[in-house]
């Protein structure tokens, strides 16, 4: 019994060690790909910050290779990551900026909907803290609400046990606001349906095969919705309510 | 017309000295005021005859125009009875266009011979700029009594480039009342006034093809074409009153000048960056008033644009100086002058600067582009660039509080805000907490916890509420723990602490067993408790008689049996009543 657990010991230390050489590796690359970019290499920069997205990520990191890509000249993978950034962290000033700049090259002006928010703190409310945190915020406040809940329960007191239950269903709320929040940021976090034209000129047919009637021609940097997969085809749909079939080597999903 | 002599008096003259003159010598001569005239200008042809009343030939004008004459005199002298006469006749001639004149020999048949004058060269040069007289010809054309012009220095110029417009009326009417006239609107043009003065009409006359007029200049105007192309003037309109005297109310005349056309030329392509629109024969010079100051005293910077030119059109030039320099707006000074030959002068803009701070500040070149009308080129003058030292100003000299002034921050350029760096708060790609069973479990477990909590409570309280039986459950224990202290006092020979504790035990374990006070512990209870079991009352009769040995014994020194037998008896006992109960 005690030498398996040692065994079993002996087997997570290595683990351990290794995610935590990785997580100072990456740090370290970061750290590169940040100098590089400062004295104008930004390809090098690009590629330290892409080898460290391939097992981390993060708004900033992300924001960071847009930025590579900007001063490439690669407009539609800067919007590409760039939407991505902002899709973990929405409402974020700097990514944002960049992101309108980067969208003045591009060639294809679709009327946009306005998006429906609830004003700037809602949107830094909501996107201040991603799923995660609303996840373990959601743990806490459902860990304080059974303690209250149990202690209005022991006490004896009328006006304490009162108390206690008004707390406890302010808690409950709080944990529902809670789950309610991580659920919807994990929607948005893990929802490709977004995508960015990636070819310089894409016909859009009205069929997922050559040949076809085209529909309308989009350019590099749009950003469309994938409605539909289908053998190497995407059906997509514009911002403006068009829709049609593109080849998806075209295009990128956010 | 007044010199002609009255023909009574030149017939009664020649008819008396008759006789006399025909002595005399006979003379043939010609002569011209003056040899060398200017284009449109006027000669005086006199041909003279003296002693002689033979007719003559009139000479060959040689392509002079005859603007007056010929006019008769003839003149006698008596001297010393001796006469002598002369008859002349003389013109006045012009030439419209420059060179050399021949005026022929003028003949006449003298007796049998013939004698002549000699023929007289006349020089004309070019004359001062004269409005061209095609446009008097067509408008003779019109009417050859009245008619206007408009007259044009020019008929070519570059955008910008002055010329001089003339409106002209011509008349040959002695008594002539300008009623209204209407200037056309320049279109294409910046026309500026020149002033005529008060009298307009020229003293001179002129002569179109041979025609005598009267000719008023009404209005002059310095044209600057605006845009290229072919700019026409429209025709002058006016109406006016002839022949008013006092016995007529004259006729109105209404008449239409020419209209003339400029070709105004667009401007080379290849302008330099700091040409504004100055056309012309045009300079520029910078003048500083001094380049050494101290601080807070103030610079008269001047810059003048002279020549001839659209001067008017000039604007401030755009300078920039040293940030730490206070200028104001520049003062314009004009010296310009508009007359028949265009528009002259100058134009100066004299700014303020005030440097505010010491050190040397170099001031930016200015440099001024001018299209040049002689060489049909731009050309550009760039002054000697000029640096203003600034020695600390002086501390008795009362300076105002300077407060720097505040300007928007200028967007120059467009960029992306610059990359992230220090930590990125990283998190491993692709894991999410949410949804994940770690999350459910930390969500469930409370709820588990706090289900566990309610069960156990449930149970306590179910417990609580029965406290009898929680006394009676525990009589027994209770009871063995007093006998243990029994035993011990039983060890130590301590007969009061002895009985004392095992009285105590027995009458507790009743008291808990039963769920009765210490004050309903009295024996006719016990008994009547004990009498619900069966055979209660034996047990009952064994326990009294015990609790009497133990009263005996605590309170009369009266031991019937040895301790150790008395406390088995209550072992003994507490074990039966234990078994009673429970069964």
């Amino acid at each position: 019994m005690r030498t398996r657990l040692l065994s079993l010991l002996l087997l997570m230390v290595p683990c351990t060690v290794a995610l935590g050489l990785y997580r100072v590796e990456a740090d370290t690359l970061v750290a590169q790909g940040a100098r590089a970019y400062i004295s104008g290499d930004h390809a090098s920069a690009l590629r330290l910050f892409d080898t460290v997205n391939t097992a981390f990520t993060s708004p900033s990191l992300l924001f960071n290779i847009g930025n590579c890509h900007f001063k490439l000249n690669d407009i539609p993978h800067a919007i590409l990551f760039y939407e991505r950034a902002l899709r973990l962290a929405p409402g974020d000033d700097d990514v944002q900026a960049n992101l309108d700049l980067a969208r003045q090259s591009v060639v294809d002006r679709i009327n946009e909907l306005p998006a429906f928010t609830l004003g700037t703190t809602w949107g830094k409310l909501r996107g201040g803290r991603d799923a995660d945190q609303w996840a373990r915020r959601s743990m806490w406040a459902c860990l304080i609400f059974f303690v209250v809940l149990a202690a209005a329960f022991a006490v004896g007191a009328r006006m304490a046990r009162r108390l206690l239950l008004g707390a406890s269903a302010l808690l409950l709320f709080a944990t529902i606001a809670c789950v309610s929040f991580a659920a919807f940021r994990h929607n948005e976090v893990t929802d490709d349906s977004a995508a960015i034209i990636m070819g310089p000129k894409v016909d859009v047919l009205s069929e997922p095969r050559t040949n076809t009637t085209v529909l309308f021609v989009l350019h590099k940097g749009t950003k469309v919705s994938v409605l539909n997969e289908s053998a190497g085809w995407f059906e997509v749909q514009l911002a403006n309510g068009s829709v049609g079939w593109l080849p998806a080597t075209m295009l990128e999903r956010i | 017309m007044g010199s002609r002599l009255r023909p009574v008096v030149l017939i009664g003259l020649l008819f008396v000295s008759l006789a006399a003159i025909r002595a005399q010598e006979i003379g043939f001569t010609a002569a011209v005021d003056r040899n060398s005239i200017a284009a449109g200008e006027y000669v005086k042809l006199t041909v003279t005859l003296t002693n002689s009343q033979e007719r003559f030939e009139l000479p060959a004008f040689g392509g002079l125009a005859v603007v007056q004459g010929p006019f008769d005199n003839s003149s006698f002298t008596y001297v010393n009875g001796r006469m002598s006469g002369s008859i002349g006749r003389t013109w006045v001639l012009t030439a419209t266009s420059p060179g050399k004149y021949i005026i022929g020999p003028a003949k006449a048949r003298i007796g049998g011979g013939v004698i002549q004058t000699t023929p007289i060269v006349i020089e004309v040069t070019k004359g001062a700029e004269r409005p061209s007289d095609a446009g008097a010809a067509q408008g003779q054309s019109r009417d050859a009594n009245l008619f206007a012009t408009i007259a044009l220095s020019k008929s070519k110029a570059y955008v910008g480039e002055q010329l001089v417009a003339t409106y002209m009326l011509y008349s040959r009417y002695s008594n002539i009342e300008l009623s209204k006239y209407e200037v056309p609107k320049m279109d294409g043009f910046w026309a500026e006034e020149i002033d005529l003065g008060d009298t307009n009409w020229e003293d001179q006359l002129q002569t179109v093809n041979g025609l005598q007029y009267r000719v008023a200049v009404l209005k002059r105007q310095v044209l600057f074409p605006q845009r290229s192309g072919k700019l026409r003037i429209a025709p002058l309109e006016l109406s006016c009153l002839v022949n008013r005297s006092f016995f007529s109310r004259g006729s109105s005349v209404s008449i239409k000048s020419n209209s003339v056309e400029v070709n105004a030329l667009a401007l080379p392509a290849s302008a330099p960056p700091a040409f504004n629109g100055a056309v012309g024969e045009l300079d520029m010079n910078v003048k500083v008033d001094r380049t050494a100051v101290k601080a807070n005293e103030a610079i008269e910077l001047t810059i003048t644009y002279s020549g001839r030119g659209n001067l008017k059109l000039i604007e401030a030039p755009k300078l920039t100086f040293p940030g730490d320099f206070e200028a104001y707006d520049p003062k314009v000074t004009d010296k310009i002058s508009v007359n028949a030959s265009g528009m002259s002068g100058y134009r100066s803009f004299q700014y303020l600067l005030i440097p505010r701070h010491e050190g040397d500040f170099p001031l930016e070149p200015i440099s001024f582009s001018s299209f040049d009308t002689r060489s049909a080129s731009f050309r550009t003058v760039t002054a000697d660039p000029m640096t203003i030292q600034v020695s600390p100003g002086d501390g008795s000299s009362a300076t105002m509080i300077q407060r720097p002034s505040k300007n928007d921050v200028e967007v120059l350029g467009k960029d992306i805000r610059y990359i992230r760096t220090g930590d990125l708060a990283l998190h491993p790609a692709g894991e999410h907490l949410f949804g994940s069973p770690f999350w459910f479990a930390g969500m469930g477990t409370p709820a588990l916890g706090f289900m566990l909590f309610l069960a156990w409570r449930r149970k306590q309280e179910a417990s609580q509420r029965d406290v009898a039986g929680t006394r009676r459950k525990q009589a027994d224990r209770v009871a063995r723990k007093r006998l243990a202290e029994a035993e011990q006092a039983l060890r130590g020979s301590d007969r009061g602490a002895f009985y004392n504790a095992l009285g105590k035990a027995l009458h507790g374990y009743i008291g808990d067993k039963f769920g009765l006070g210490p004050a309903e512990t009295t024996d006719a209870n016990i008994t009547a408790r004990f009498l619900n079991y069966e055979n209660g009352s034996a047990v009952a009769q064994e326990y009294m008689k015990l609790m009497t040995a133990c009263d005996m014994a605590r309170f009369a020194p009266v031991e019937d049996r040895p301790r150790q037998q008395i406390y088995e008896e209550a072992v003994a006992l507490i074990g039966r009543m234990e078994q009673l109960v429970r069964a």
